[in-house]
């Protein structure tokens, strides 16, 4: 910018000018930083809490679990080389973490026993988590925390599993797909087509366009207002034989639904993976 | 026709809120926000949600401009007025996620997307800059509510049409024009219920519509 040599009056006129306006930005910048700080330190105990109860919530619901269940959480990272992967298990009622290290090839690298407050570093990247249920001290089940790229952005999700790796629920837990259509695919009849389905089905997961049975859309509309246990009673028939036909898309959210379906393939595959290295490592019903 | 503050007399609360909900209804008449009420006005129950969080904000942001305008520097109001529904937008927001998280997880899709909407912006600089609180109030409060209906109005349009079901309830099996609920036939929904919106207009005051069309530059 070339000025004039010798500022005009006009000149320090419009300087002057200029730093009240610099100021006033930065008044109201600084007015609003404080606020949403203060709203943001005020919520935020709150916000995790509900967060956590909301995946509780949705743990207990997937596994049908009840008072007599325990259910133990581990957590999947990558190292910062991307060259090892760690499991870490908290220990129950704050007791000392189990840390099992893996090089890729799942051979383990170390076994410890560390302190809670020892946390990973946070280069390290989380993978999800793994909820594994003991119901009434035998093995209740497992939820799978997974993740697949949208339409829009990321969907988080949790994948139950019975104790023989077939799929006993869906629950899409976060995502930003289009309200009206990508977003369908977190409403209970679309997850309710992946319940039942057998490892080997799971692992052949695919989509279809073709139009949904009259009977198994009526059946997926009333999963909403039942337990899920009863749900899977009353129409035991159908999942059976809809349990090996491809998930049915949600209609013009053809990308959403394959996102989703292809997520929960992949989860349910890694995870069965995973979990026959480090289960014996860990004790407890596998 | 923006709505011209009188010298030294203030309109009338009932005035100003059917201001907001006919006149200067922000999307039959001054044709803001369109883009935001196609994206999320597939179902009535969108389109209430939304316009309550939009009708929440416009009174708030209303009444911050109005305590506050003489300290904003007149060539950065602008700014200064995007960073205020900013706040109300984050804090609200911030608020639902930790308090209501059931709520939340319906509508934290929609809260973010309220800092870009024109017609809040618009509210502030035409009229809650020139006035004082109480009237700024009730303006904001007729906009919002002005907002509301009209997202429920095309709401109610799009999933009958598109999905076959009001607020979640089937009332046909199939869904008798889908392309009403994806996003190009939800401006073709607008234009519809703008033309009949005129055309009852027109039957009760025997005026025409076309000399208000303002705002329509407003992108967002």
């Amino acid at each position: 910018m070339s000025g004039p040599v010798n500022p005009t009056p006009t000149a320090r006129g419009n300087a002057a000018e200029v730093l009240r306006i610099a100021g006033s930005m930065t008044v109201a910048c600084a007015i609003g930083a404080v606020v949403l700080g203060g709203v943001y330190v005020g919520t935020e105990r709150y916000a995790t809490a509900a967060r956590a109860t909301r995946e509780r919530e949705a743990v207990t619901q997937l596994l049908s679990l009840n008072a007599g269940s325990s259910v133990r959480e581990i957590s999947q990272y990558l190292d910062r080389a991307h060259s090892q992967v760690i499991y870490r298990q908290a220990g129950e009622n704050g007791a000392a973490a189990t840390r099992l290290v893996y090089a890729f090839d799942g051979t383990l690298v170390t076994r410890a026993t560390v302190p809670v407050a020892n946390e990973e570093p946070r280069a390290f990247e989380a993978m999800g988590r793994i909820f594994v249920a003991t119901r009434d001290g035998r093995p209740g089940g497992f939820v799978v925390e997974g993740q697949s790229r949208g339409y829009k952005n990321v969907i988080r999700f949790f994948v139950a599993l019975d104790s023989s790796f077939s799929i006993a629920g869906v629950r899409v837990v976060e995502h930003e797909e289009d309200p009206g259509l990508g977003a369908e695919t977190a409403t209970p009849w679309f997850q309710g087509q992946f319940i039942g389905r057998s490892p080997e089905q799971a692992a052949a997961l695919d989509v279809t366009r073709d139009p949904m049975p009259e009977d198994w859309r009526g059946a997926l509309a009333k999963l909403e207002r039942r337990s899920l246990a009863e749900w899977r009673q009353e129409h035991a028939a159908l999942i059976a034989r809809e349990s090996g036909n491809p998930i049915h898309a949600v209609t013009g959210a053809t990308i959403s639904s394959r996102a989703l379906t292809d997520g929960v393939r992949t989860t349910v595959d890694h995870f069965r993976r995973r979990w026959a290295l480090i289960a014996p490592q860990l004790g407890g019903p596998s | 026709m923006t709505l011209v503050p009188i010298p030294g007399r203030a309109p009338s609360a009932r005035f100003l809120i059917l201001n907001g909900i006919f006149q200067e209804n922000p999307v039959f008449r001054l044709a803001l926000s369109l883009c935001p009420a196609v994206a999320v006005t597939t179902t009535v129950i969108n389109g209430l949600i939304l316009g309550v969080a939009v009708l929440a904000v416009q009174v708030l942001s209303s009444c911050t401009v109005a305590l506050t305008h003489r300290w904003i520097h007149p060539k950065v109001r602008i700014p200064i007025f995007t960073i205020i529904i900013a706040v109300w937008v984050s804090a609200i927001d911030m608020t639902l996620a930790a308090f209501l998280p059931s709520l939340y997880a319906q509508v934290g899709l929609y809260v973010k997307l309220i800092v870009a909407f024109a017609i809040i912006i618009s509210r502030l600089e035409v009229f809650a800059s020139r006035n004082p609180l109480v009237p700024a109030f009730w303006d904001g409060l007729g906009m919002g509510l002005g907002f509301l209906i009209a997202l429920v109005v095309i709401g109610a349009f799009r999933e009958l049409l598109g999905n076959g079901s009001i607020a979640g309830f089937a009332l046909v099996p199939f869904k008798p024009l889908l392309f009403f609920a994806l996003p190009a036939g939800g401006f073709f929904a607008i234009a519809l219920l703008m033309a009949f919106f005129n055309l009852v207009e027109r039957k009760f005051t025997g005026k025409s519509a076309a000399g208000v069309q303002t705002g329509g530059s407003h992108a967002a």
